[in-house]
C-alpha cells in the first residue's frame, strides 16, 4: 500500500466523517500531505471561472433562466421521470428508476452478467461513487477500468475523490509519479505530464479496445428528447459510451431538464463555471442507443447497440420534500463552490467532504443521499462566507444549507458549550465588558486559556478578542458631551444611523466612533442606533432559531429608523450582509427586506455614494494629506463580495488619490468565531498564512480591511497594525 | 457576437479554434483545393481512414478520395491502428471555435476519436455565434436538435497528471478545414 504520510492514515480511512475525530484526522492529513497542490489547482480553476465568465455577456440573465429551468424541472420530476422514460424506451432503450443504491447497483450487475462481461470501462460519475458500484460489479468477478485518468489514479490509490469535477486535484504530479513507479513497478521514465498520460493512456485504450460494456453518468437528461448531455475533457467518454456495444447511464433522477432546448442555458455556464473554459474538449450530446456500426474491436458479436438508463432516487425525493436540503437538487456538479472556498482550496474534499460528495455543497448531497445526519458533519467547515453564492451557476445559497445540517445535528443532541458560546457572545460580553480590564486580564491568564481550550474548544494558541476599555455607547455619549458637532447637524440632510452591533460595541468600539468622527467631521448628521443583536453569530454557529428571533427584531427596529428618514450605515460587512442577504430567509418578509436592501450601507460605500452624489466633496478629505506617498493593501471582506460592493473600498480609496493593491484571497480564514475554535485552529491559520504572503509581497505601508475578525486574522498573521478604511481616512481629517 | 456579419463570425471561429489549440485554414470551395489542404495535412500518413461525408457534399472530396492512402471502409486492425482520421463537421461556433461533429451515421465517430489527429472539414456558412445556436430553431434548421453529436473544441487534453497535457484519450492534433466562397 502506498504509504502517504507519518501517521498511516489514507483518505478512505477518514471518509465518513460520522465521528469528530475522523474529520479531526482528515483535517491534519490534508494540511499535511494535499494542501499545496490544492492550492494551486483550485486557485488556478478559480481565476479561469472568473475570466471564463466575463466573456459570457449575459452572464446573470443565464444564471436565472438555469435557476428557473432547475426550479421547475425539480417541481415536476415525477413527470419528467415518466416522460424521459417512454421517450428513451420508444428508441429502444431501456430505463430503470432505481428506489435505492442497491436497486441500482443490482441492475446494472445484471445487465453486465447477461452479456457475460469480463470487463467494464467507466467513465467518470460520482453517482456510481455514491451507489459503491464498482466494489459490487469487482465482487461479482467483472473488472472495472476506470478511464478519466484521476479516477484512474484514484482507483491505483484506493482513494476517494477530493473534488468533484477534478478527483484526483488533490496530488501534485510528483506524488502520482511517485505512485505510479511503485504501484506498477515500471522502470519507464514517468516524470513528466506528458510520460504519466501516455503511460495511462495506453493501458487505458487496451482496455477500451477489448472491454465488453461501458459505463457513464450524465451531467443533464432532457426528458422530451430523452437526450443525454457528457461534458469531458480527455474523449475517455466519447470512448465509453461509443466503442462497446452495450452503454449503461448511470445518473441521478435530478439531472432530468425538460427539453434540450434547455442544454443551451447550461452547457456555457457548466462549462465556464467549472474548468474555467468556454466549452470543454468535447461536449457531447447523445440520445442513445445510437445508430452508429457496432465495431466490436474486442471480438465479440454484438450486432446492434444496446442502452440502459439507470435512475437513481437513492433519498433525492426525499431531498425533495425537504425544504431545508432541498435547494441542493438544482445543483449542475460544476464545482465553482469548491474553487472558490478558502477552505475547501487549503483541505479539499478529503476533510472537506464524505465519501463522494464533497465541498459546501457535498454536506447537502452526504446528508440527503446517506440518510445520515453526522456524515454531513464536514459541513461546520463551511464558515458561511458566502463567496460560493453569487459564483455558483444556479445561485444556490450553500451555507444556508449547511447552517440547516449544523442546525439540525446540534437538535440531534450534540452537546455544543461552544456552539452557545459564540452563538449567544453578547449575553456573555455585556457582563464582561463592564470590567474589560479584568476580563481582558482574565481571559489572558494562561490557565484560563487552558480551560477555554477544554471546555469551549476555544484554540490557546489564539488571543481571545479584547473587550474594548469602553463600549461605543459609552464613548459615543462622552463624545456628543464634549462636541457640539451632533447638534450643528443641518436638519436639511438626510439622517444617518450607525448600527451599533454587538462587536462593535463591545470588541470594537474604536472603528465605530471613527465612523462618527469622519462622518461628523464631512458635516454629516449622524447618530448611533442602540445596541441589537442581529443574528450573524447565532446563524454562523447553526441556531437559526435564535438567528431569526433577533432578525425579525433588528429588522422591525431598522425599519422604524428608516421610517423616520435615516439612512443606516454599518461598521461591520457580516452584519450588513446579513441584513441585506440573509434576512430575505430569516425575516420572510419579502416587503421589508426590499426596503433594508435600500437603506443599508457599509460606512465607505455610503460614503461613496454621497461623493457621487455631490453631496460631500472628496477635496474635504484630500485636503490635509499627500496621499500619493502612500500604499495600501486592502483585502476586502468575503461577505462583502458576495454582496456585490467588494470593490467599493478599493475604488473609493482610489479616487482619493492612493495606490490600492487589493488580495485575491476569497476570504481571511478567521471568519467570525470559526478561526478561533481548536478543531480548525491550524486550517484557518493555513488560509490566513496564504494572505499574508500575499500582502507582504505587496510590501504596502498601510494594510487596511473592513471585517473585525479579518483584521485579527491578519494582525496576527503578520503582527502589524490593520485598520478598518474608516479608521485610516480619520487621520486626515 | 449573435449580431455579428458572416466574414466577422469566420474571423472570430478561426481565433477561438486557435485559443482552444486547433489549427485553421480556409480553403476555396472546391474538389482540388480541398484536396491540396486534406493532402498537405496528411503528408507523413500511409493511411488515413476518411468518414463519407453526412453534411457536406461529397462531390468536394471526389479528388481527395482517388488517393490511395484513402481508408473508407477500415478492418478491425485498421481502427485500432491509423493515426489520421477525416471528417465533417454540421457547424462551427464562433465564440468557442467548436465544430460539430455528428456521432450517428457512418465513421465520424471513430474516426475522429481513436485516431491521434482528426482533421475535419466545416462549411463556413454553417458558422453560428454561439454554443446555445445550435440548440435554437432559429439556426441550421434545427439540424442541431435532431442528431447525436459533439461539440469538439481543440484536441483532447487532461491536467489530471499536473501540468496541461494534450492528446489523452482522443486526438492531440486537430485541424480545421474551413470550405469558403
Amino acid at each position: 500500500m502506498n504509504n502517504i504520510n507519518d501517521y498511516n492514515i489514507r483518505p478512505r480511512d477518514v471518509a465518513d466523517k460520522s465521528s469528530k475525530d475522523s474529520l479531526r484526522k482528515a483535517i491534519k492529513l490534508a494540511l499535511d500531505v494535499e494542501s499545496d497542490a490544492l492550492g494551486i489547482n483550485t486557485r488556478s480553476f478559480n481565476s479561469k471561472r472568473y475570466n471564463a465568465v466575463k466573456a459570457i455577456d449575459d452572464y446573470d440573465e443565464l444564471k436565472n433562466q438555469a435557476r428557473e429551468i432547475k426550479e421547475s424541472a425539480i417541481e415536476n420530476l415525477p413527470a419528467l421521470i415518466k416522460q424521459v422514460t417512454k421517450t428513451v424506451e420508444t428508441r429502444g432503450g431501456k430505463v430503470f428508476l432505481a428506489k435505492t443504491k442497491e436497486d441500482a447497483v443490482g441492475y446494472i450487475k445484471d445487465v453486465c452478467l447477461s452479456h457475460s462481461a469480463k470487463l467494464v470501462v467507466k467513465a467518470k460519475s460520482i453517482t456510481s461513487e455514491e451507489i459503491g458500484l464498482n466494489h459490487i460489479l469487482e465482487n461479482a468477478g467483472i473488472e472495472v477500468a476506470e478511464t478519466d485518468l484521476a479516477e484512474f489514479i484514484l482507483q491505483v490509490s484506493n482513494e476517494q475523490p477530493s473534488h468533484i469535477v477534478a478527483p484526483a486535484i488533490h496530488r501534485s504530479r510528483e506524488r502520482i509519479s511517485e505512485l505510479f513507479k511503485k504501484h506498477f513497478n515500471t522502470e519507464l521514465p514517468l516524470e513528466t505530464g506528458e510520460e504519466l498520460t501516455e503511460f495511462a493512456r495506453n493501458i487505458l485504450r487496451n482496455k477500451f479496445l477489448s472491454a465488453d460494456i461501458g459505463i457513464s453518468g450524465a451531467n443533464l437528461i432532457a426528458a422530451e428528447e430523452g437526450t443525454i448531455l457528457l461534458v469531458e475533457s480527455e474523449g475517455n467518454i466519447r470512448l465509453t459510451t461509443q466503442l462497446p456495444a452495450v452503454h449503461i447511464a448511470v445518473a441521478g433522477i435530478e439531472k432530468i431538464i425538460p427539453s434540450k432546448k434547455d442544454f443551451g442555458t447550461f452547457i456555457e455556464l457548466l462549462a465556464a463555471s467549472g474548468t474555467g473554459q468556454q466549452l470543454t474538449s468535447y461536449t457531447n450530446i447523445l440520445e442513445p442507443p445510437l445508430e452508429l456500426p457496432v465495431l466490436n474491436l474486442n471480438g465479440r458479436t454484438d450486432e446492434r447497440r444496446e442502452f440502459h438508463l439507470v435512475l437513481v432516487d437513492n433519498g433525492r425525493m426525499n431531498m425533495r420534500e425537504d425544504e431545508g436540503l432541498k435547494e441542493a437538487l438544482y445543483c449542475i456538479r460544476c464545482s465553482a463552490c469548491m474553487n472558490v472556498c478558502a477552505n475547501f482550496q487549503t483541505v479539499g474534499g478529503h476533510a472537506f467532504g464524505g465519501e463522494c460528495y464533497t465541498g459546501g455543497i457535498g454536506g447537502a448531497w452526504t446528508v440527503g443521499t446517506s440518510g445520515e445526519l453526522k456524515k454531513g458533519r464536514f459541513a461546520e467547515l463551511c464558515t458561511g462566507c458566502s463567496r460560493c453564492i453569487p459564483n455558483c451557476p444556479v445561485r444556490i445559497d450553500i451555507p444556508g444549507l449547511n447552517t440547516v445540517i449544523k442546525n439540525r445535528l446540534i437538535k440531534s443532541g450534540e452537546p455544543s458549550l461552544q456552539k452557545r458560546f459564540f452563538g449567544n457572545f453578547s449575553k456573555m460580553a455585556k457582563p464582561a465588558s463592564l470590567l474589560p480590564k479584568i476580563s481582558n486580564w482574565a481571559a489572558s491568564l494562561s490557565f484560563n486559556r487552558e480551560l477555554f481550550e477544554k471546555i469551549l474548544g476555544f484554540d490557546k494558541r489564539r488571543k481571545i478578542p479584547e473587550f474594548a476599555e469602553r463600549t461605543l455607547t459609552s464613548l459615543y455619549k462622552e463624545h456628543t458631551r464634549n462636541s457640539r458637532q451632533a447638534e450643528n447637524g443641518n436638519d436639511v440632510k438626510t439622517k444617518i444611523v450607525l448600527f451599533a452591533d454587538v462587536f462593535t460595541q463591545y470588541n470594537n468600539a474604536q472603528a465605530g466612533m471613527s465612523i462618527i468622527k469622519v462622518y461628523e467631521g464631512l458635516g454629516l448628521n449622524i447618530t448611533i442606533s442602540k445596541v441589537m443583536e442581529d443574528g450573524r453569530a447565532a446563524q454562523s454557529q447553526g441556531l437559526i432559531e435564535s438567528a431569526k428571533k433577533s432578525a425579525v427584531k433588528a429588522a422591525k427596529y431598522l425599519e422604524k429608523l428608516i421610517d423616520e428618514g435615516s439612512e443606516i450605515v454599518f461598521a461591520e460587512p457580516s452584519v450588513l450582509a446579513m441584513v441585506r442577504f440573509d434576512y430575505a430567509k430569516l425575516i420572510n418578509d419579502g416587503k421589508l427586506f426590499t426596503k433594508l436592501k435600500q437603506h443599508t450601507f457599509d460606512a465607505v460605500e455610503y460614503l461613496n455614494k454621497l461623493s457621487e452624489d455631490a453631496v460631500i466633496d472628496l477635496q474635504d478629505i484630500c485636503k490635509n494629506h499627500t496621499q500619493n506617498e502612500v500604499s495600501i493593501f486592502y483585502h476586502g471582506h468575503c461577505q462583502m463580495k458576495s454582496i456585490g460592493i467588494g470593490s467599493v473600498v478599493p475604488v473609493f480609496f482610489r479616487k482619493l488619490g492612493f495606490a490600492v493593491n487589493e488580495s485575491t484571497a476569497e476570504c481571511c480564514g478567521m471568519a467570525g468565531s470559526f478561526g478561533y475554535k481548536k478543531d480548525y485552529y491550524d486550517l484557518s491559520k493555513r488560509v490566513g498564512k496564504y494572505l499574508g504572503e500575499e500582502i507582504i509581497q505587496g510590501s504596502p505601508e498601510v494594510i487596511l480591511a473592513s471585517g473585525t475578525s479579518c483584521r485579527e486574522q491578519i494582525s496576527g498573521e503578520l503582527n502589524r497594525e490593520v485598520l478598518h478604511p474608516i479608521e485610516f481616512l480619520e487621520k486626515f481629517l | 457576437m449573435e449580431d455579428s456579419s458572416y466574414p466577422e463570425l469566420v474571423e472570430h471561429f478561426v481565433q477561438a479554434a486557435q485559443i482552444a489549440a486547433a489549427t485553421v485554414e480556409v480553403v476555396n470551395r472546391d474538389a482540388q483545393s480541398l484536396n491540396y489542404a486534406l493532402v498537405k495535412n496528411t503528408v507523413d500518413d500511409k493511411e488515413v481512414i476518411l468518414s463519407l461525408p453526412v453534411d457536406l457534399s461529397s462531390a468536394l472530396f471526389s479528388v481527395f478520395m482517388n488517393n490511395k492512402k484513402v481508408i473508407t471502409e477500415p478492418s478491425k486492425e485498421q481502427f485500432a491502428n491509423i493515426k489520421t482520421g477525416i471528417t465533417d463537421a454540421f457547424c462551427g461556433i464562433a465564440s468557442t471555435g467548436s465544430v460539430c461533429v455528428p456521432m450517428t451515421n457512418g465513421l465520424s465517430s471513430p474516426a475522429s476519436m481513436l485516431t491521434r489527429k482528426h482533421i475535419v472539414v466545416v462549411d463556413a456558412q454553417t458558422i453560428i455565434p454561439r454554443p446555445r445556436d445550435v440548440f435554437s430553431e432559429k439556426y441550421l434548421s434545427g439540424k442541431g436538435l435532431k442528431r447525436s453529436f459533439s461539440f469538439i473544441t481543440g484536441p483532447s487534453a487532461t491536467a489530471d497528471m499536473g501540468p496541461l497535457v494534450r492528446g489523452v484519450h482522443g486526438p492531440e492534433k486537430l485541424h480545421i478545414i474551413v470550405i469558403e466562397g
